[in-house]
């Protein structure tokens, strides 16, 4: 079975390409059999990402009101994750209805792990603040740490 | 004793500003009907200026991560309109097949995984799923093709980084192109299937007046190109004559702009008004699948736009077929676009309506000034009036079925308001 990382966001929204930038970090960087995603798009597309994939890792920026830069690792296999994850709306669907929908569909990994990456500033054309790259690096460590934990 | 009833759908931005519903009403009246709305594109217009014309079409795609395509060939249009040149021929026909991977993909998201919930009474895609999983699998194919097409064409699902200004980087092998022949005429039988399913759906009453409004492009259903605009009350301009007739009005109350015909009011883009005027150039299947279910050839009832979405998924697939049929590998991937200083005006059928693009330049090519108009900001009166008309018709509904028809109504548009925010809270007040 394989593995990806999927990293969710809009390059161009300051803190929101969080998760764009932990999977360029990762990419071709990873053990064979491990392959890295860029979704920019909407997060359905996370269901066909990880398509027979035993492990996901996704990271994506998060609005809480947490510290910028805070990391927070959580399992979709413990249940429903945050609403700061949901998007939910008139236009799309959000990365925990996309696991929701994975679940009920016999379509979510058996180890989902979801790296949330608190964003400070989101604003158009804006870079990634200190707080939020620096997290990235930390995240990016993290799932190297997984995966080779795991062989 | 009058009683104040308020209804209030909140959004909360995942970036910035707020939006949501508000419907007030007196007894049966209904005093008030607002979308408060945060809308990205003005930020990247302030964004586009000092950039060169060559970056536009990267740069918008990032507008929406839904219909990426539509910025992309607006704005590619618009450059090139203003360098005098025309991107035609098998280069023009793999814009038209991108755009239709984009019409499938979105088209699909929005009728099963948005709006069919509304109907089968159910809150959501994901309770959709464990009540008829088969039909939600059928729809994550379908955009799975989709997304597909947009890969092979486009080089990658989201965000396609093949596309530029006057073509392509590289252009797709005959042979690329014949392995989604397949896939797609399964797509083609799914979507004809899928126009019976919503077909059979309730509908709730309303009939609206629309002046609709969609792009012409001279003998062939508009979606990636169009010279003019037309309507069904006798409009007909040149698209850089948008201006003369459309009017952008600031909102105190959203920071999207509301858009009106000049002198004639709101005014309706997206399918059915693309079906209401267009319905001929329809592929051969997909009229019969309109035929079939007895879909009325002018919709009124903004409800059924669902079928009309489900029609242009079966045109799509045909369409894409065709083009695959008749595709010979052009011998280059692009033309030359030399800019110059002007005005260059572009416009292309986004999945929910006209998408109107329009930029000055100085003479090597410097972004001056960039005005986009998506299609929702065109719709939102026109929302504002069916929510009101629903709602004055409605009066004896209780508040939740009332709240839930109204959300169901502002989703018959499939509107983009949401590209930057989350849904969070509902709070029904009466007073």
């Amino acid at each position: 079975m394989t593995t990806c990382v999927v990293g969710v966001g809009n390059a161009l929204r300051g803190d929101d390409a969080a998760g764009l930038e932990v999977a360029r970090l990762l990419d071709g960087t990873l053990p064979d059999g491990v392959h890295v995603v860029e979704c920019e798009g909407e997060p359905v597309s996370l269901l066909s990402a990880w398509e027979g994939c035993d492990t996901a890792f996704v990271v994506d920026a998060t609005a809480s009101g947490r510290e910028p830069g805070t990391v927070r690792r959580l399992s979709a296999g413990d249940g429903p994750l945050p609403p700061e994850l949901q998007r939910a709306s008139t236009h799309l669907l959000g990365i925990a209805e996309a696991v929701e929908l994975a679940r009920a569909l016999g379509r979510l990994p058996e180890r989902t792990i979801v790296y949330g990456i608190e964003g400070g500033c989101f604003d158009t054309g804006a870079p990634l603040s200190e707080e939020v790259r620096a997290a990235t690096l930390e995240v990016a460590a993290a799932i190297r740490r997984e995966l080779s934990e795991r062989g | 004793m009058s009683s104040t009833r308020t209804i209030r759908t909140d959004y909360l931005a995942r970036v910035e500003g707020e939006g949501g519903m508000l419907v007030r009403m007196r007894g049966d009246e209904v005093v008030d009907v607002q979308l408060r709305i945060y809308e990205p594109p003005r930020f990247f217009e302030a964004f586009l200026r000092g950039r060169q014309f060559t970056e536009a079409p990267d740069i918008t795609a990032r507008i929406c991560g839904i219909c990426p395509v539509a910025y992309q060939m607006s704005s590619s249009l618009a450059m090139e309109s203003l360098a005098g040149v025309e991107v035609d021929g098998q280069l023009r026909a793999l814009r038209r097949l991108l755009y239709c991977g984009e019409w499938i993909e979105s088209h699909t998201l929005h009728v099963f995984m948005l709006h069919a919930p509304d109907f089968l009474g159910v809150p959501s895609a994901v309770e959709l799923a464990k009540v008829d999983p088969a039909l939600v699998e059928t729809a994550l194919r379908l955009k799975k093709i989709g997304n597909e097409v947009m890969r092979v064409v486009g080089g990658r699902e989201v965000h396609p980084i093949n596309v530029r200004v006057g073509g392509w980087y590289r252009t797709p092998s005959r042979a690329d192109l014949e392995r989604l022949v397949p896939d797609l005429e399964w797509a083609r039988e799914a979507s004809q299937q899928a126009v019976r399913v919503v077909a059979g759906l309730d509908f709730p009453e309303l009939e609206q007046d629309y002046e609709f409004v969609a792009l012409d492009a001279g003998g062939e259903y508009p979606i990636d190109r169009g010279a003019r605009f037309v309507s069904s009350r006798g409009l007909d301009f040149p698209i850089s004559e948008f201006y003369d007739h459309v009017v952008e009005e600031h909102v105190e109350r959203s920071n999207a702009l509301h858009a009106r015909l000049r002198e004639r009011g709101a005014y309706l883009v997206g399918p059915i008004a693309r079906y209401a005027l267009h319905r001929e150039l329809l592929s051969p299947n997909a009229l019969a699948s309109a035929g079939e279910v007895g879909l009325e050839p002018v919709v009124r009832n903004p409800f059924r736009s669902i079928i009309v979405r489900a029609v242009e998924i079966v045109h799509a697939c045909d369409e894409a077929l065709r083009l695959i049929a008749e595709y010979e590998e052009p011998p280059a991937p692009s033309i030359e676009v030399v800019p110059r200083a002007g005005w260059g005006h572009g416009a292309s059928e986004a999945p929910r309506g006209a998408l109107y693009h329009r930029y000055r330049l100085d003479d090597d090519g410097t972004i001056l000034d960039a005005k986009i108009v998506p299609p929702t900001s065109q719709n939102l009166k026109m929302i504002e009036e069916d929510l009101d008309a629903f709602v004055r018709g409605h009066t004896a509904l209780d508040e939740e079925e009332l709240r839930l028809r109204c959300e169901q109504s502002i989703r018959n548009y499939d509107p983009c308001i949401s590209c930057a925010t989350h849904f969070l809270t509902l709070d029904v007040e009466q007073e």
